[in-house]
């Protein structure tokens, strides 16, 4: 989720030849995804990584490492042995966090095994830095099952302030979230669950806003029972939705406890099985057609199956409904079409589109948060806070059909998310340090300009060398002789 | 032949107090289609344990007949859960015992249970355990004074079921493929 494909931004109406027009958009999208994925092949080699560790620190001279390094270092290691609360005071630990994947589901690629997945994860660890201004080590690791997973990133724990997963496979991922939030003292967080799943519940507040429904009462469908929906379905049952009149439809239909899977998911995938005990009273059966017919919000987060989502699906729906079609590249339904059809409010997962549920909105606020606040742990009453401010960040531009929830370029929104997430942590008594709002507020919005005045230093001084001109007929041919 | 009991799922201390919400009662002939499919879904469940407990293909038409011919036995004990309020009058559970002799060993009339299993919706709500409680009651009732329950050796919910219910193994079977 999130992956934003090129292209203007457009604001188009709802006749069924927009959809077509739409479509050759996608056409052109697609070229131009298809080209940006070669010159990023180039500009990976020309630049060799995206990250690199620097200083924090002046270095007058070389006797100067006698404070950074020996001897001068070994007293600050004796106060840590001390108080080991000390490592957030005395080394870089309050900022740092590791990126940690096992490569086993690698954006939509599938088991791309821990080297193929170190480029996403220093992208990552880029956005971390770029947005956040979090010190993130990309660290993909050679292990297969759910408990080893779990048991090296506990290992990696005395260096770290935070851990944000990524790109491990259903049900592992819920196994190994659940497992280091409860034993780990930092926060925990998987991406794709719940980064997603903040990012829908703040768009479906502000839907449900505007359509005049309210959380409590609305008929929800999920589509796809992946990371991301099965974190939507939690958060959403934490805001009190109406879990009984949810429909979660996947692969084989609409989940309910009756189905003839249900033993095989009590042993393989618990987090399903619990859904579909709590889902569903009325144990409809049938697939998306049968749970879609009435229902007044679709988000649809399913494998990418262009047309999975008729207009026929979104007709049957409550009048206006929201429906969220966040499968990259291609949605679900076309927005052109599901707006035809009678949808009110519309969101993909790109950026194209308006309304885009990108977890880039949701991320770096939140890290900046709970390492402002040195938080022990971030529970889902966290990720709802977060969710809440950011569709609060929406109204400063106006809550629209085409304006649920901001846009990256909205920048303002995301130092109060994280003000908003290290208040929540001393609330709930999860904070190390204990400060107020504008506090909090003030350290966010330093910390996280900081590391675009530290690009823009660098490339001036060249130290970031400019892009390569774009080649024109030869590709790679230029920049190769560089590396 | 492995017989087997579970869909005792989760059914653990500190759960909810009971709220039934079914009545269990003998089973009758119009029983059995419904007895047969949940009796195939119990040996799927089994199958995911291990693969020399794989389901044929006409198993249900398979578990008919088996049921068909438990329902006219003295020593046989089918004993269905039926729904109330909702799913009123719709089996949503099974289980099925006989009483055997034992010829070398004492107490001499046991109680097999072969069969236990509830619908998921149905679980931790100690509708198992009442499911189980009817069951012994009406083998002793056969004149059983030892009762036993058979379920694939890896099912560690089925054996958390009957430990906390003061079953203990006392024979295992093991198996080799030929």
């Amino acid at each position: 989720m999130g992956g934003a494909l090129p292209g203007s931004r457009t604001e188009p109406d709802s006749t069924p030849d927009r959809a077509a027009e739409e479509s050759q958009q996608s056409r052109e999208a697609e070229e131009e995804t298809r080209e940006i994925s070669r010159r990023a092949v180039d500009l990976a080699r020309h630049y060799a990584g995206k990250i690199e560790v620097v200083p924090r620190v002046p270095v007058r001279g070389l006797r100067d490492f006698a404070y950074w390094y020996t001897p001068g270092i070994a007293q600050v290691s004796r106060e840590i042995h001390r108080d080991p609360g000390l490592a957030f005071d005395l080394t870089g630990r309050w900022n740092t966090i590791a990126i940690v994947t096992d490569g086993s589901r690698v954006l939509g690629l599938g088991d791309m095994g821990p080297e193929a997945a170190l480029p996403v994860m220093e992208g990552k660890a880029m956005l971390f830095k770029y947005l956040g201004g979090v010190d993130a080590f990309p660290l993909p690791v050679r292990v297969k099952d759910a408990s080893g997973l779990v048991e090296t990133v506990e290992r990696l724990e005395p260096a770290l302030g935070g851990v944000n997963l990524e790109d491990i496979a259903s049900p592992k991922c819920f196994q190994v979230l659940d497992e280091l939030r409860a034993r780990l003292s930092i926060p925990v967080w998987h991406d794709d669950q719940l980064g997603t799943a903040a990012a829908v519940v703040a768009g479906l507040l502000n839907a449900l806003k505007l359509t005049g429904r309210r959380i409590e009462t609305a008929s929800i469908v999920l589509l796809g029972a992946g990371a991301a929906n099965l974190a939507t379905a939690r958060l959403l049952k934490a805001l009190h939705a109406d879990l009984g009149a949810m429909m979660v439809v996947d692969q084989h239909g609409i989940l309910n406890a009756h189905r003839e899977d249900m033993d095989s998911l009590m042993l393989h995938h618990r987090w399903k099985y619990e859904l579909a005990l709590s889902t569903n009273e009325g144990r409809r059966k049938g697939g998306l057609p049968e749970a879609l017919a009435g229902a007044e919000v679709l988000v649809a987060a399913s494998t990418p199956t262009p047309g999975l989502v008729t207009a026929e699906g979104i007709g049957s729906m409550a009048p206006e409904p929201v429906v969220f079609a966040l499968a990259n590249p291609e949605p679900e339904i076309w927005p052109a079409v599901a707006r035809a059809a009678g949808a009110k409010v519309v969101a993909t997962g790109r950026s194209d589109f308006p309304n885009q549920v990108n977890n880039s909105l949701v991320f770096p606020g939140v890290f900046r948060g709970v390492l402002d606040a040195r938080a022990r742990s971030i529970p889902d009453e966290v990720v709802i806070t977060a969710a809440r401010e950011l569709a609060k960040g929406a109204e400063a531009r106006g809550i629209t059909p085409e304006h649920i929830l901001p846009t990256m370029d909205e920048e303002g929104v995301f130092p109060q998310m994280a003000a908003t997430v290290a208040s929540t942590c001393v609330e709930l008594g999860l904070a190390r340090v204990h400060r107020s709002r504008e506090e909090f507020l003030a350290l966010a919005r330093e910390r996280m300009e900081r590391p675009k005045r530290l690009a823009e230093v660098l490339i001036r001084n060249g130290l970031i060398p400019p892009m390569p001109p774009e080649p024109t007929g030869n590709p790679s041919g230029e920049m190769e002789e560089e590396t | 032949m492995t017989e087997n009991a579970a869909g005792a799922e989760g059914a653990g201390e500190g759960e909810t107090p009971p709220v039934h919400g079914v009545r269990v009662r003998p089973a009758t002939v119009q029983d059995i289609p419904v007895m047969a499919g949940l009796l195939v879904r119990l040996k799927r469940l089994n199958e995911e344990f291990d693969p020399l407990l794989k389901v044929r293909e006409d198993a249900e038409e398979r578990a008919g007949k088996v049921l068909q011919a438990d329902l006219g036995q003295p020593q046989s004990l089918l004993l269905v859960a039926e729904g109330t309020g909702p799913d009123e009058g719709k089996v949503v559970g099974v289980s099925r015992a006989l009483v055997r002799e034992r010829p070398f060993y004492l107490p001499e009339r046991e109680g097999v249970i072969q069969d236990i299993y509830l619908l998921p919706a149905y679980r931790r709500h100690r509708v198992g355990e009442y499911l189980l409680s009817e069951t012994v009651r009406q083998l002793k009732g056969k004149g059983a004074s030892l009762v036993t329950a058979e379920f694939p050796a890896q099912n560690q919910i089925a054996t958390r079921f009957y430990a906390k219910r003061g079953f203990r193994p006392i024979v295992s079977t093991h198996a080799k493929r030929l």
